[in-house]
């Protein structure tokens, strides 16, 4: 019943305003979190048994008749669906203490859980078109997500963020008009197969693209990031962690890499283009952040940079290369939802973002400041952490793969992430405790529960990397390596 | 085609029309009329239920969502914009012009195409059985709708 990741959060979201009529706090927190922790669980326990044979496809029936409900399961959506459950729980954890002072928290888990079915729907959909239609679901719920402070530099940012997200609506409908027109059909199978047969370079070309500014403005890589040093820091903690987390690698990156590599099968032209964007995005973004006071706005430029970073692993297109680029998406969720759930709590606690304005709060907070520095560590690749792991992977890949100049220039981009996260520990955790801060409390305590577990995984993948690699990343690696053989061998209907 | 390449132009002209005039109302007017002429060129290229949906909802039912909403906010006078912006649609515009008459000059011959069949079929069989997920997005769709214009109308709590 993979179904039930997308249709459960919207019956839930659908009951929560009226459950939020009975109870304003209890039960929505209840029910949001109860129902992540379902899929969590479902997606863990079940989903590799479901994929072990092979995809899973499922066309549901309606009062007995067939209906054309196809969803199709396999190692790659399974990783992005369990990154979803996972960093979904942990954020909708935090939200439980961070927005009892935000008001209307049944209508926010609504719409929190509606932006969890468009990434789950988008992650399941089989064709060209319903990756546009939930790519839109979760990009509606997330603008009112991001403006859900009300203030003017919410608002501000939210519309920002509107505006660009419907000129790379305007593109990846475009490239899909394109493709439809050419191959007479938006099934991943069918486009795959008829695009083999016909000897379309140039329109291809044309399409992927659109497809690339589309996705490229979806996953904020350089040049088209502008809309997300506004919007992530804007939003509540919990919806920047999911921001950056998850939402563009889901709708950016996954779609990216499913539709270059499974459709449309990946050339060394596009693999060329993604690795350049991927290095310019990790490099620019990465020194743009070096320039932040603001905490949230720094580690805003750390997901381009680091979302550059994946899309360069993935570019390389060999087995190695797109192991490592989703090894990093998964690991930099975890990280980058971590730190930005402990940015939520310092900003909770003493009212600022501005980083000049801290010091010293590992004294008054010490668990927030144990859990922000493992997530800098990791993303900056320090061993043992997970983010070492991978980032060694796309350096490997790319030796392997013969290109040693982005092999150092993902090195050189690393030791200035390394440099930046080291600034935000020194800036906001250590150094003198400034008077003002002497009534800081640690963060309350599911905000600290979240904090905890995100700061747990990170550790716990780092030490079991082999395990996290062999079960849920290479049968995800697979899928991508074996380009349109995935999906024209196995997915027909 | 002659009358096709008017409906086009006509198109393209009432579209920069609602972005370039100042007066909310009239834009919001001239986005009208470019519906309803697309409106037109669906029917006319055999897509009647697009046509129908382009003609009542959103030439009828989203110009008077906006109309009522102008009135209803003392709308209808100029919007004040930066010199700059004047002047960068404009320019994208005419770039995108010279770049799609260049593009599709040279494609227009080599586009090649399978006949479409499979997903032809009646309207209704189309809409439930071809794209029934799509359904499900719509309606998701809907849901954020509603939920974020209760989420950011809401009266703030005495603490907000």
């Amino acid at each position: 019943m993979i179904i039930l990741f997308v249709v459960l959060p919207l019956i839930v979201a659908g009951l929560l305003p009226l459950v939020g009529k009975v109870s304003r706090r209890v039960l929505p927190d209840l029910l949001a979190n109860a129902t992540l922790l379902f899929l969590l669980v479902y997606a863990v326990v079940a989903g590799r048994a479901l994929i072990a044979g092979g995809p899973v496809l499922q066309q549901t029936a309606w009062l007995g008749e067939a209906v054309n409900l196809r969803l199709a399961l396999d190692g790659f959506s399974l990783l992005m669906l369990v990154a979803v459950s996972l960093v979904g729980l942990a954020a909708s954890l935090f939200s439980i203490d961070y927005m009892e002072h935000y008001g209307a928290k049944a209508n926010y888990y609504a719409l929190y859980l509606v932006m969890v079915a468009g990434m789950n729907g988008l992650v399941l959909a089989t064709d060209l078109f319903s990756v546009y239609v939930f790519l839109e679901v979760a990009a509606v719920a997330s603008y009112a997500l991001v403006a859900y402070g009300l203030g003017p530099d919410e608002l501000e940012a939210a519309f920002k963020y509107l505006m660009l997200s419907v000129v790379a609506s305007a593109f990846l409908l475009a490239a899909i008009a394109v493709v439809f027109g050419m191959t007479g059909s938006l099934e991943f199978a069918a486009v795959a197969a008829a695009l083999k047969e016909l000897n379309a370079g140039a329109v291809l070309a044309i399409a992927s693209a659109c497809f690339l500014l589309g996705f490229g403005l979806k996953a904020a890589l350089v040049p088209f990031h502008a809309w997300l040093p506004d919007a992530h820091p804007s939003a509540p903690a919990p919806i920047s962690a999911v921001l950056s987390g998850l939402l563009i690698k889901v709708s950016g990156v996954y779609a990216m890499a499913r539709i270059f590599l499974n459709v449309f099968g990946l050339t060394p032209a596009l693999s060329t283009a993604l690795m350049v964007l991927g290095a310019v995005s990790m490099v620019v973004a990465a020194f743009l952040a070096l320039g932040q006071r603001d905490m949230k706005r720094m580690l805003a430029y750390s997901s381009i940079s680091q979302v550059g970073l994946v899309v360069l692993g993935i570019g390389i297109g060999t087995p190695l290369g797109i192991a490592g680029g989703l090894f990093h998406l998964f690991n930099h969720a975890l990280a980058k939802g971590l730190l930005f759930l402990t940015s939520g709590s310092v900003q909770q606690a003493t009212g600022t973002r501005d980083l000049d304005a801290m010091g010293g709060l590992a004294k008054r907070m010490p668990v927030t400041a144990a859990a922000s520095l493992i997530g800098s560590l990791s993303i900056a690749g320090v061993p043992p952490l997970n983010g070492f792991w991978s980032k060694l992977i796309i350096i490997v890949a790319l030796v392997q793969a013969g290109h040693p100049v982005f092999a150092v220039v993902a090195v050189l981009a690393s030791v200035l992430t390394l440099w930046y996260y080291l600034l935000i520990q020194r800036k906001a955790f250590f150094g003198k405790l400034d008077e003002k801060w002497a009534a800081v409390k640690e963060a309350p305590f599911w905000m600290t529960v979240a904090t905890v577990l995100l700061a747990l995984l990170c550790v716990g993948i780092g030490i079991l990397f082999s395990s996290t690699v062999t079960n849920w990343i290479q049968p995800a690696a697979d899928v991508l390596a074996d380009g349109v053989q995935a999906v024209t061998g196995s997915w027909g209907f | 085609m002659v009358l096709q390449t008017a409906l086009l132009i006509g198109l393209v002209i009432f579209s920069v029309l609602a972005i370039l005039l100042k007066d909310l109302l009239k834009s919001a007017i001239s986005l009208a009329a470019a519906s309803l002429l697309l409106g037109i060129i669906f029917f006319r290229m055999n897509a009647p239920y697009a046509g129908v949906f382009e003609i009542s909802v959103v030439a009828g039912l989203i110009t008077v969502l906006f109309i009522l909403t102008i009135a209803l906010t003392g709308g209808g006078h100029d919007v004040r914009e930066s010199k700059l912006v004047n002047w960068v649609f404009p320019l994208v515009f005419v770039a995108f012009i010279v770049i799609d008459a260049l593009v599709m000059k040279s494609l227009l011959g080599k586009v090649p195409a399978l006949p479409s069949g499979t997903e032809a079929g009646v309207f209704g069989d189309v809409l439930w059985k071809g794209r029934t997920l799509d359904l499900v997005g719509q309606i998701a769709v809907i849901l954020a709708g509603v939920f974020a214009v209760l989420a950011l109308f809401r009266k703030r709590d005495k603490h907000d």
